[in-house]
């Protein structure tokens, strides 16, 4: 790029439409492999969980459910640490509050739901993961999304209410995998 | 008659930064120099052209043990940007 070249009007808008379109293209890119580090523990996760309690008939292994956080959380730490320095826009730092708000969420209602009021979990945080991957698919104007999200909460609630057991993980396994295919379509949009 | 284009927003290198760096937080050096294309040298003087009027700041340190040079767009800056494509936007609508 030239620093003084003569520029009519248009080609400045020029300039700025597409630095700025590849500029946010780029970014939101680079924000797809966390959708797609999460939605790969999810799945791995859930479907571990669903075997071992199968496998044993023990609830217990619900416990390895805060394994999630404890891995997830370094490995995106590092993926950011070695990734090219990205920066942030509006859209990209509205995403990571939407999911960190809901990571509080889940959290904190699992360890009320274990050691204090004992409530239907499953039933609540699918439908906040319906609610997060709903909003994803609004800042990122994508009707797909919006419409898995919105199919994982209500469809996933319905789940949990009708299946009891290990098989309402499976609804989280699914959910891991809409996921991963968030990050897929990312990919591809701002390709 | 036309408003007059500032003369430090109407040369392509220093617009595309400030394109860039008025939609995000803050850009690193590596990151502009990708996003535009630009030498290293030729990016360096545009970003102290920029860093003198006040239209961005840059500020230097490290990412682990490596050197970071971030830029940031000023209140100054983002207001000169807007103002530049307003007056883009009049001298086009009066072309047509």
């Amino acid at each position: 790029m030239e620093q003084n070249k003569e520029m009519t009007a248009q080609q400045s808008l020029q300039i700025i439409s597409e630095t700025f379109n590849n500029s946010r293209k780029e970014i939101l890119r680079g924000s797809a492999k966390y959708f797609m580090l999460w939605g790969t523990l999810l799945t791995v996760v859930s479907l571990v969980i669903y075997l071992l309690w199968h496998l044993t008939g023990k609830p217990e292994w619900n416990f390895l459910w805060f394994a999630m956080p404890v891995i997830g959380y370094p490995i995106a730490a590092l993926m950011g640490k070695y990734s090219k320095a990205m920066p942030q826009n509006e859209v990209s730092k509205m995403l990571g509050n939407v999911w960190g708000v809901f990571g509080v969420f889940a959290i904190t209602l699992s360890i009320i739901a274990i050691f204090l009021v004992p409530m239907r979990v499953s039933l609540i945080i699918v439908i906040i993961m319906g609610l997060a991957e709903c909003m994803s698919g609004v800042l990122l104007k994508n009707w797909p999304i919006i419409i898995g999200g919105f199919l994982l909460g209500v469809g996933g609630a319905v789940f949990a209410m009708l299946v009891k057991g290990e098989a309402q993980l499976l609804i989280f396994t699914l959910g891991g995998v809409l996921l991963l295919v968030t990050g897929l379509i990312m990919k591809l949009q701002y390709k | 008659m036309f408003p007059k284009l500032d003369p430090l927003l109407h040369s392509e290198l220093r617009l595309a930064v400030m394109s860039i760096l008025a939609g995000v937080d803050e850009a690193d050096f590596t990151y502009l120099k990708k996003q535009t294309g630009a030498t290293s040298g030729n990016l360096s003087v545009q970003i102290d052209k920029l860093t003198a009027v006040g239209y961005i700041t840059v500020e230097k340190g490290f990412k682990g043990k490596m050197p970071r040079t971030t830029c940031k767009i000023t209140p100054t800056g983002q207001d000169a940007f807007n103002q530049y494509v307003e007056a883009l936007k009049e001298y086009i609508s009066a072309s047509k």
